[in-house]
């Protein structure tokens, strides 16, 4: 299944578009999600320092909520990715 | 109305502290209290010439309702409030954020403006990228927001 993984922050630097399109198992969750992008990030995106984003990033749904690891994963789903936030 | 918030775009608005005085402006309120974040020219020993600011709208447009109206429950129910935030490329001494609070007394102004400003720092999806004067830019370190439980 493919979902749609919206950017914002420092989840940029991994794509010039406003989403990644990301190859996911059936039935993966969002602790699946973490391993692949820690793969994408080590495989396409050493240098980027943005090692641990997969950790400490969180996720919301479509309806702007926080989303937990347990988080079941729709095809065609569009997940954002939040990481350390520091507006203000 | 006693609540005004919005995420402004920079070069499309402005933030404007006079605009935030008018809207607090109440002859019920007998103090006001305006906090105004600007971009700043130096950060960790770096000359910063601009930040960019990100935003998910739509979270942040829902998180500062909740914490404006969290912040009335507990200081001042008829508190007037308005906050902006800046969005996109913001210049040295440009505007970042404005939090204006109308309320009774000063003791509940300033509690609620500098609770305001917390809170958006802890809960709003807001990043910043500074711009340096030696032509590099870093995305700055945050709060997460991933729930704790979580963390192994």
């Amino acid at each position: 299944m493919e979902i749609q993984l919206r950017l914002y922050g420092s989840s940029k630097i991994l794509s010039d578009k406003d989403a990644l399109k990301i190859e996911l198992p059936n039935n993966s969750n969002i602790e699946k999600l973490r391993d692949i992008l820690f793969k994408i990030i080590s495989e396409k995106h050493p240098k980027s320092n943005l090692e641990n984003l997969p950790k400490t990033a969180a996720f919301f749904s479509e309806k702007n909520e926080v989303v937990n690891d347990n988080y079941k994963l729709k095809d065609k789903e569009s997940i954002s990715i939040i990481p350390p936030i520091g507006g203000g | 109305m006693t609540l005004h918030i919005a995420l402004v775009k920079i070069g499309e608005e402005k933030i404007s502290s006079e605009k935030a005085k008018k809207f607090i402006a109440s002859e019920k309120n007998g103090a006001e209290s305006i906090f105004v974040g600007k971009v700043r020219n130096e950060n960790d020993g770096k000359k910063v010439t601009a930040v960019t600011y990100d935003a998910h709208d739509q979270a942040v447009i829902k998180s500062f309702q909740a914490i404006c109206n969290a912040a009335k429950d507990k200081f001042d129910k008829n508190a007037k409030i308005f906050l902006e935030h800046a969005k996109g490329y913001a210049s040295v001494g440009e505007i970042s954020i404005l939090i204006a609070v109308g309320s009774g007394h000063r003791d509940e102004a300033f509690k609620i403006c500098r609770y305001i400003l917390e809170e958006v720092k802890n809960q709003s999806p807001i990043w910043k990228k500074e711009h340096y004067a030696d032509g590099k830019e870093e995305w700055l370190p945050g709060h997460s927001l991933r729930p704790m439980k979580e963390v192994k």
